[in-house]
């Protein structure tokens, strides 16, 4: 007899009766008791042991793992509702094997330690359950400005912003008389989630990719810190666009660039027109060493670099706007488009297949330099980027983040 | 004890200002309104402590103010003082002794009420709006702690304008609680920590969240010698977990449970699914009311894993919530909470605050 597959994971529907072999011993699965230090990137960079202990009784020296997460499965004299009840997940995918059970690797001690395990299933398994989540994110009216993690690790491309900074925005804004910037800030960051959700809901092969190596690589992984408050600052992310990108990044205007190397990190809006420069890491994330950068504060001469007028929407996130989704974040103004790089000279970035889009280029630093100015002097490069300007294509990990002089663009 | 059980001074439906009597759904539970309620969504609600004799109510809201009323044994709510803060009032909290209210801003500072003299000095200062203020009183030092959007985690001994400690945290401190010796805070993009309170507070162990969406509300609870055990965690997603520190079987005791979500089990159509505004344990039974976005609040019984009522739902979010020192009044605020942005607020909408008979609903299910 085939042996049941369902049965090593320790979730087979019919028990005894079942016609597929249950293999006694092969069975390591029913109890989820593994004493897991840890689970996945996320656990293992933040866990600190702290040396100094105090004697309150609470405090044992255990790790725990983390893995019963069981949801909640039976209210007992509850009324219906929100108490009981499986996920909705898992009744779509009772038959299949990317199933919705999370704990399926951690569970089946056939595989003794998880480098033992399949990682392709896996994958699947993750792609399965960020599609599904996607689906119901969509659906479903919660909050959309929130991160979002996967079993392993936090996937990108999400702003995290909680109601009540988005409400002192508006309220600062209705203050100082200015709702505009918060209006298209809002519907900025809207757009953005929508189009990321999209992405990850469909699922495209590269989407896939990213997001895997993402999961499996979490040091990669850029958070986007959504907010640093300021009177009027409000911070937004511009994010990847269409299907290639799987991160965003953002830009600091002027005094907050606090620019963590692989973390899109803070920004703040533009008073008055959005501006968005963008950068994608991909596969190799090392290949855009500083995805923010800074701006100068005054805020109109930094449109120089906008490449994304309110008027111009993207074709990639034009498609993202389904209605699927039932959270109006409606637009008192024309949206803006998802910052869609097309920077000046080339448009022949995007490559689908090839991992990378043409990068935000502007000014790096805080120091920031380019203030406002859309190339730099040749005098202004090293040898170095003016060699990958020269070049008649960019090395990946080594595209220089300052603007290419105007007099190398061939057009 | 308080004799809530019935409506006294205050009828269903309509609340007095307009002539009608219809039961419009601004409260079906037919709870007991405050009077005076703010004029803005409240933020944060907390009642005194056991030291003082009587029920005091503060409530914080975004109109800047902070209130304090006096709830009465017979239901009637006096509104008592008021104070303002110049920006949005995120969170309240009682110093043990029941003298002080402290109050933290989006105005980046912390004031300390003495409600004795109606006077209010400043005792804290962040670089961004501070999200949390909670009283620490441990055996050799009090002091205030603070949680601010600038991802810092400040003590302030009300007497110095310096902090006694700093701490940093990964992210902004999006809500945090404080059952001495344990102190838990959850920040933004995931993150939670949980400090250890004796002798000085420290980091005692970062959790990787067993909850996959934004931490919107924390509480801790007791074990049955009323030491903190452990947390429960409720997210942007109708979700809360429950977490215990150092559970025996921590696969088996950790759990979560989804909560503030329409359409129960008709998975027919999609659900639709609603934040956790806050969460409250209930001091004398353990067990524990959430109230949520959605407008409902419901109580449940962690220990035995159910669910012991839902409300009907209001026609505002629920944004706060608390249970009084002995567990008999279950206080908790409807008004708009930004989960739908901007289009849904109306500045004119009445906010209000009811208050519940909670001796009887909260008691545990089984009793292990």
């Amino acid at each position: 007899m085939p042996v049941c597959n369902f049965f090593l994971q320790g979730r087979c529907r019919y028990g005894e009766k079942c016609w597929n072999e249950h293999p006694r011993g092969g069975r390591g699965g029913d109890f989820r008791g593994n004493q897991q230090p840890s689970r996945g990137g996320f656990g293992n960079r933040v866990w600190i042991n702290p040396s100094q202990r105090t004697s309150g009784d609470y405090i044992q020296p255990s790790s725990f793992s983390h893995s019963g997460n069981n949801d909640w499965s039976r209210g007992g004299g509850g009324g219906g509702g929100g108490g009981g009840g499986t996920s909705q997940d898992i009744k779509s995918s009772d038959f299949s094997f990317s199933s919705q059970n999370r704990f399926s690797a951690l569970s089946s001690h056939s595989h003794s330690d998880k480098g033992g395990q399949n990682t392709a299933d896996d994958n699947a398994k993750h792609v399965d359950t960020i599609q599904k989540d996607m689906e119901i994110w969509q659906t479903s009216g919660q909050w959309p400005f929130s991160c979002y993690s996967a079993l392993n690790g936090q996937i990108s491309g999400f702003v995290e912003l909680s109601p009540e900074e988005l409400r002192l925005e508006y309220y600062t804004g209705q203050a100082s008389g200015d709702l505009q910037t918060y209006m298209n800030s809002v519907q900025q960051l809207a757009n953005q989630w929508r189009s990321r959700v999209q992405e990850l809901r469909t699922m495209s092969s590269s989407t896939q990719i990213s997001v895997i190596s993402e999961l499996n690589n979490p040091s990669s992984s850029t958070s986007t810190q959504g907010f640093v408050s300021t009177s009027s600052g409000f911070s937004s992310t511009a994010s990847g666009f269409g299907n290639t990108s799987s991160s965003s990044s953002g830009i600091g205007v002027g005094g907050f660039v606090s620019s963590a190397p692989q973390s899109s990190s803070s920004f703040s809006f533009a008073s008055s027109k959005a501006v968005f420069g963008e950068s994608n890491t991909q596969q190799a994330p090392g290949a855009f060493a500083q995805p923010s950068s800074g701006f100068a504060a005054s805020a109109p001469s930094v449109a120089s670099f906008s490449f994304a007028p309110q008027a111009t929407e993207n074709k990639a996130s034009a498609a993202a706007f389904n209605s699927a989704s039932a959270f109006s974040f409606k637009s008192s103004s024309g949206g803006l488009g998802t910052g869609f790089s097309s920077s000046a000279p080339t448009n022949s970035g995007f490559n689908q297949s090839s991992a990378f889009a043409s990068s935000a280029f502007s000014g790096a630093t805080d120091a920031s330099h380019s203030a406002g100015s859309l190339f730099s002097a040749q005098s202004d490069l090293t040898a170095d980027e003016l060699k990958e300007f020269t070049a008649k294509r960019f090395t990946l990990g080594q595209i220089p983040l300052k603007p290419p002089p105007a007099e190398l663009l061939t057009v | 004890m308080s004799l809530f059980g019935t409506n006294t001074g205050f009828g269903s439906g309509g609340t007095g200002v307009f002539g009608t009597t219809t039961t419009d759904s601004h409260n079906p539970m037919k709870d007991v309104e405050v009077t005076s309620p703010p004029d803005d969504s409240i933020s944060c609600l907390a009642f005194s402590p056991p030291t003082m004799p009587g029920n005091f109510l503060i409530g914080g809201s975004w109109a800047n103010d902070v209130r304090c009323w006096e709830v009465q044994d017979n239901g009637q709510t006096v509104p008592k003082a008021q104070q303002m803060h110049t920006g949005p009032v995120l969170d309240v909290c009682w110093s043990d002794d029941g003298s002080k209210v402290f109050t933290a801003s989006c105005d980046k500072t912390a004031k300390m009420w003495d409600l004795n003299s109606n006077q209010t000095i400043q005792i804290a200062q962040h670089e961004g709006p501070i999200r949390t203020i909670h009283w620490i009183k441990a055996p050799n030092y009090s002091c205030v702690m603070t949680g601010s959007w600038d991802k810092t985690l400040k003590f302030w001994d009300t007497r110095s304008p310096n902090p006694m400690m700093s701490l940093q945290m990964p992210e902004r401190c999006y809500c945090a609680d404080v059952v001495y010796p344990m102190a838990v805070v959850a920040t933004a993009e995931r993150g939670l920590i949980v400090y250890q309170l004796e002798n000085q507070p420290s980091e005692f162990r970062r959790i990787e969240s067993p909850l996959k969406h934004q931490h919107r509300c924390v509480a801790i609870f007791k074990d049955k010698q009323s030491k903190p055990t452990g947390f429960a965690l409720g997210s942007i997603e109708g979700r809360v977990a429950i977490h215990y520190i150092n559970p025996p079987n921590p696969a088996k005791d950790n759990f979560t449970f989804k909560c503030h979500r329409s359409n129960g089990t008709n998975t027919a159509t999609p659900q639709d699914i609603y934040a956790v505004n806050a969460i409250s344990f209930h001091p004398v039974h353990g067990t524990l009311a959430t109230v949520g976005s959605d407008g409902r609040f419901s109580f449940w019984d962690k220990d035995a894993r159910t669910k012991l009522k839902t409300s009907e739902q209001l026609d505002q979010p629920i944004t706060a919530c608390c249970f009084n020192n002995n567990g008999n009044i279950f206080a908790y605020a409807s008004s708009y909470d930004w989960s739908k942005g901007h289009e849904y607020y109306n500045p004119q909408k009445k906010n209000y605050i009811f208050l519940r008979n909670a001796a009887e609903e909260l008691k545990p299910r089984n009793k292990k």
